[in-house]
């Protein structure tokens, strides 16, 4: 039961863990070259939700602060930087997207187990 | 002082400031733009020698960005050993672009050499970056750039098998940075801070409270360093990744690239977790069997390849394995042999490499069965061939002896000595795959014919450097060891 009230209570890090694993998952095991990328995009993105979800205080207002209030504001830290992130994660799906155009012009295919098959009977 | 005290961080603004200029002189002073490069390298790499002498007369100092001081700025940090990891990086990507400028002629289509400039630029820069900072958010940032361009030097080789192959190690090494960043999230939810020293001062007590999580968090970190750094199970986009690349592409990745990441996993052990983390989880243990299977497996896998390059790039996941083998086993000499292994490995491999390519700009062949009777055409590559080869199996007077003996060293002082029969085992296997190229190429007479083509000094010339730099290192061994040393008084 306390394991059960944990998780309810943190169920924005369970969502997070869970889109990471999907993530992941996706970009290793499927042979799709796109869905690869868009794995890859999911798990880069469960992570700033992560990021986005440690910053958040209960009650808390945007952080702009006015002189001499006394209120509660969310931590701008972790918002700040996965806006870094997210420039990031869309320049590396650009030069995936990019190469996979490439791939596929060179291979006629975007299924990792066919560029495979036409590989080993070269 | 003035321009002195900023020497940290126009390190990696001028090698990225020379990343954006290149294309563009590329375009308009196509004359100037391959000396623009080589020269902000080793203005990089002059600066980097001033902190050495600055660091020998204050002790280590920090330099904060923006001159905001570090809950809040980024910060970098200015030790021993950072210093070494920076010098390494730096001479020897000086090294390779002075050879690759020639052979990238050959190996690449005319226009894109400018881009080629540009990716190289931002590679050394960000790693550059990566050996000074001090923050857990910019290393991201730094390891992402790295990153993008290694990738980039590989695939602008516009062939089959190098789109793929860059596509793999893309992939790869996004997930990577995906558990690394997942692990940074885990650190800052505990300590509120990026800083490297802030968060070690934080996590003590974390690892009481949240044991689970630290324990996941460490784990993180391992699969994503030991991802980019090419530990063993980790290491599938490591051989055609290295081997498809232009040759000094390879060099540069084989060399460098793969090391910084081994770097910073010595780092996030010794100087971001605190003593009681490694002290409950076995991670010292967990790199120390990982790397010795790498040893095992990159030698045997090394074995049976035909390609010459790709049996170089084999040989390279047992090379790295040693590097981490010196940070598994936790001892100050162990660690002394594993960053000198770092350095000479370095040299070697990218040396290799540079033959590799010269062999392939010279004659056009990448097979090994067909290398019979090379020697005879390129006397002075095989020669550097067989030095380097000579120091990966560890022949005294070449530097891999010491790097081994250090290790063995160390791994005795604890009294494991499983680890020095490892490390024998798999020097003989180097020898079984590096002599017999050797061999055919001096010693077959007959049968061979190879349509040669001049090669220009340019590409020779750093092959004579790497030889010297090899004997050098195995018969003066003592000024860098000191600096080891000396480095590693500060962890243990």
């Amino acid at each position: 039961m306390e394991m059960l009230t944990k998780i309810v209570h943190n169920y924005y890090y369970m969502a997070a863990i869970l889109l990471f694993i999907i993530g992941m998952h996706t970009m290793l095991t499927h042979s799709n070259l796109i869905k690869k990328v868009i794995a890859m995009n999911i798990m880069d993105t469960s992570v700033f939700l992560l990021f986005v979800a440690i910053g958040y205080t209960y009650g808390g207002q945007a952080p702009i602060v006015a002189e001499n209030s006394e209120v509660l504001y969310v931590n701008p830290l972790p918002g700040a930087l996965m806006l870094t992130g997210i420039v990031v994660a869309v320049s590396i799906t650009a030069y995936a997207l990019s190469l996979v155009v490439k791939i596929y012009r060179y291979y006629g295919t975007v299924d990792y187990d066919e560029i495979c098959l036409i590989r080993s009977q070269e | 002082m003035g321009l002195l005290e900023h020497f940290p961080a126009l390190i990696p603004a001028v090698l990225l400031a020379i990343a954006f200029l290149s294309p563009l002189l590329f375009r308009w002073a196509r004359k100037v733009s391959a000396p623009a490069l080589i020269a902000s390298i080793a203005a990089a790499l002059i600066m980097a020698v001033v902190l050495l002498v600055q660091y020998y007369q204050t002790g280590p100092f920090t330099y904060y960005m923006g001159g905001w001081p570090p809950p809040w700025g980024i910060e970098l940090k200015i030790d021993l050993i950072r210093v070494y990891m920076l010098l390494v990086i730096l001479a020897v990507s000086l090294w390779i672009i002075i050879y690759a400028i020639k052979d990238l002629e050959h190996e690449l289509k005319k226009d894109l050499l400018g881009w080629y400039y540009s990716l190289y630029a931002l590679l050394v820069g960000s790693m550059a970056g990566m050996a000074l900072t001090n923050d857990l958010f910019n290393l991201f940032v730094l390891m992402e750039i790295c990153a993008i361009s290694a990738c980039g030097i590989i695939s602008i080789k516009e062939d089959r098998a190098c789109l793929e192959a860059s596509f793999k190690y893309l992939i790869l090494s996004a997930m990577g940075t995906g558990c690394y960043l997942l692990g940074v999230a885990m650190l800052y939810m505990v300590t509120g801070q990026f800083n490297y020293d802030l968060v070690n001062e934080g996590l003590p007590m974390a690892v009481e409270l949240y044991p689970n999580n630290m324990l996941a968090a460490s784990s993180l970190f391992i699969v994503a360093f030991g991802t980019k750094a090419a530990l063993f199970p980790l290491h599938v986009w490591l051989p055609d990744a290295h081997a498809s690349a232009p040759s000094p592409s390879s060099s540069m990745l084989s060399g460098l690239v793969i090391k910084i990441y081994a770097f910073l996993l010595f780092i996030f052990f010794y100087q971001v977790f605190p003593r009681p983390l490694l002290d409950t989880v076995p991670l010292n243990e967990i790199v120390l069997w990982l790397s010795s299977l790498g040893i095992m497996f990159g030698s045997i896998f090394a074995m049976v390849q035909v390609d010459l390059k790709k049996m170089l790039a084999y040989s390279s996941i047992g090379q790295i394995g040693y590097v981490f083998l010196g940070f598994g086993l936790d001892h100050n000499l162990a660690i002394v042999g594993g960053f000198y292994h770092l350095l000479v490995h370095a040299i070697m491999k990218s040396m290799l490499f540079m033959n590799a390519g010269v062999i392939i700009y010279s004659t056009g062949i990448r097979q090994i069965k067909q290398l019979g009777g090379v020697g005879h055409v390129l006397p002075l590559t095989m020669v550097a061939f067989t030095i380097g080869s000579a120091s990966m199996i560890g022949i005294p007077g070449t530097g891999g002896l010491i790097s081994k003996w250090y290790l063995a060293l160390g791994a005795l002082e604890i009294g494991r000595p499983i680890f020095v029969v490892i490390i024998l085992i798999s020097s003989l296997l180097n020898a079984v795959y590096y002599m017999p190229i050797i061999v055919n190429a001096f010693m077959q007479q007959e049968g061979f014919q190879f349509k040669t083509e001049q090669v220009p000094r340019s590409m020779l010339w750093p092959q004579v450097a790497g030889i010297l730099a090899i004997i050098f290192l195995g018969v003066f061994s003592r000024p860098v060891v000191d600096l080891l040393e000396k480095a590693m008084a500060q962890f243990f």
